[in-house]
């Protein structure tokens, strides 16, 4: 699978990262795994590195969604047709990476999202967390994206999908339903398939700073503004037309 | 509006100024000129900056001379004061500035995020470049 990117965005993730590094190594030893630290203040790098992982450094924290996006131009330069991303605090099993890919690499789609609530998986969640998932999902179903797990961190996409996601609409802090509703309207083939999430797993301190009244203001702007413009492929950045030689 | 209340607005409308409103105005107007210039000689402001806050100093400069103008703005706007109207205009004028400074805000942040992610795939480039310059040759 030299044709795959796994992504990993991770800020302050050092304990965590060893197992999940291993885990991937074992479910997909030919997958080369990139981990993209966003300005952590631990050894996030050092142990990545030192797993076997290809690690890109931000110089200081931008979010998570800059991150991911650090990782999707790095997959497009590199000449990567695939990418997986998934997060460092061990709540996604990279057993299921390939699972993730199948429908990809059958050209079925164009974007796999690993949902924790297609199926019974037993994953629970807080009532206004609950509450606030079916709202935007209900919202999101009226704007064309019917999902049901939009904020799941378990992904691939191909390079069409990384083409769309490197442009400025691209948000820095978290992105969700809006990006897909982007994706979708730059032509997109989304599809969702049933994964196993731990939600023992410590919450990933890269979505850390998400405000309870910040976020459903944010949703609805962003979900409003993401129908309102033309398409996603207006903000492409420019500097993605080119490849560099692929180095993994 | 009955008749009495027309003329009071009138009446309010009309009165003359007094000079030192007027001297007022133009220090206002005189020392916004000299912190701009200020700014921009010590490089705490550049130049494509200043336009605006030139143009209202010397709006500050015209309407305090020639109060004529804030009248017949006034006027237009159906204030009862000429007082009521600088009050609204300003609030107006800062509204404004604040947007345009979140619309400058933004796109920096824009382009802060986009050089940042430059850094971080030209880091790893160089480390790639470095480690097959570094690599011994065979033979």
């Amino acid at each position: 699978m030299g044709d795959t990117l796994l992504l990993i965005p991770a800020f302050d993730e050092a304990t965590s990262l060893p197992e999940v590094l291993r885990r991937a190594e074992r479910a997909a030893p030919d997958v080369p795994v990139v981990v993209v630290d966003d300005g952590s203040r631990d050894d996030t790098a050092r142990v990545a590195r030192a797993h076997g992982a290809r690690v890109l450094r931000h110089p200081y924290n931008l979010g998570y969604g800059a991150a991911l996006q650090t990782g999707y131009k790095y997959a497009l330069r590199r000449g990567f047709r695939f990418l997986v991303q998934m997060d460092a605090d061990g709540q996604h099993d990279p057993a299921q990476v390939p699972r993730l890919l199948e429908p990809l690499r059958a050209g079925d789609c164009d974007l796999v999202i690993g949902s924790r609530f297609l199926e019974r998986s037993g994953y629970r969640m807080s009532f206004p967390m609950r509450a606030g998932r079916e709202f935007f999902r209900l919202l999101a179903r009226l704007l064309g994206v019917d999902v049901t797990d939009p904020t799941s961190g378990f992904q691939a996409m191909n390079r069409d999908v990384l083409a769309l996601y490197v442009g400025d609409f691209f948000p820095s802090d978290f992105p969700d339903v809006d990006v897909l509703l982007m994706a979708r309207r730059g032509g997109a083939r989304v599809r969702e398939i049933p994964v196993r999430m731990s939600e023992g797993a410590r919450r990933s301190r890269i979505h850390g700073g998400v405000r309870i009244l910040y976020y459903p203001y944010k949703m609805l702007l962003s979900l409003w503004a993401a129908s309102a413009r033309p398409s996603a492929s207006g903000g492409r950045a420019p500097e993605e037309r080119y490849d560099e030689p692929r180095a993994d | 509006m009955n008749h009495e209340l027309i003329e009071l607005r009138e009446l309010m409308l009309t009165a003359p100024g007094s000079g030192a409103t007027r001297i007022v105005a133009l220090i206002v107007s005189l020392v916004l000129l000299a912190v701009v210039l200020g700014l921009v000689r010590r490089r705490k402001l550049r130049e494509e900056f200043t336009p605006i806050w030139v143009a209202v100093a010397f709006g500050i400069a015209i309407v305090g001379v020639n109060s004529d103008v804030l009248r017949g703005l006034a006027r237009a706007i159906g204030a009862w004061t000429v007082s009521s109207t600088v009050f609204f205009l300003g609030e107006v004028f800062l509204v404004a500035i604040c947007l345009n400074y979140a619309v400058r805000l933004s796109q920096a942040s824009v382009h802060i995020k986009n050089l940042a992610q430059e850094v971080a795939l030209l880091r790893a480039r160089v480390d790639d470049l470095e480690q097959t310059s570094e690599a011994p040759h065979g033979g």
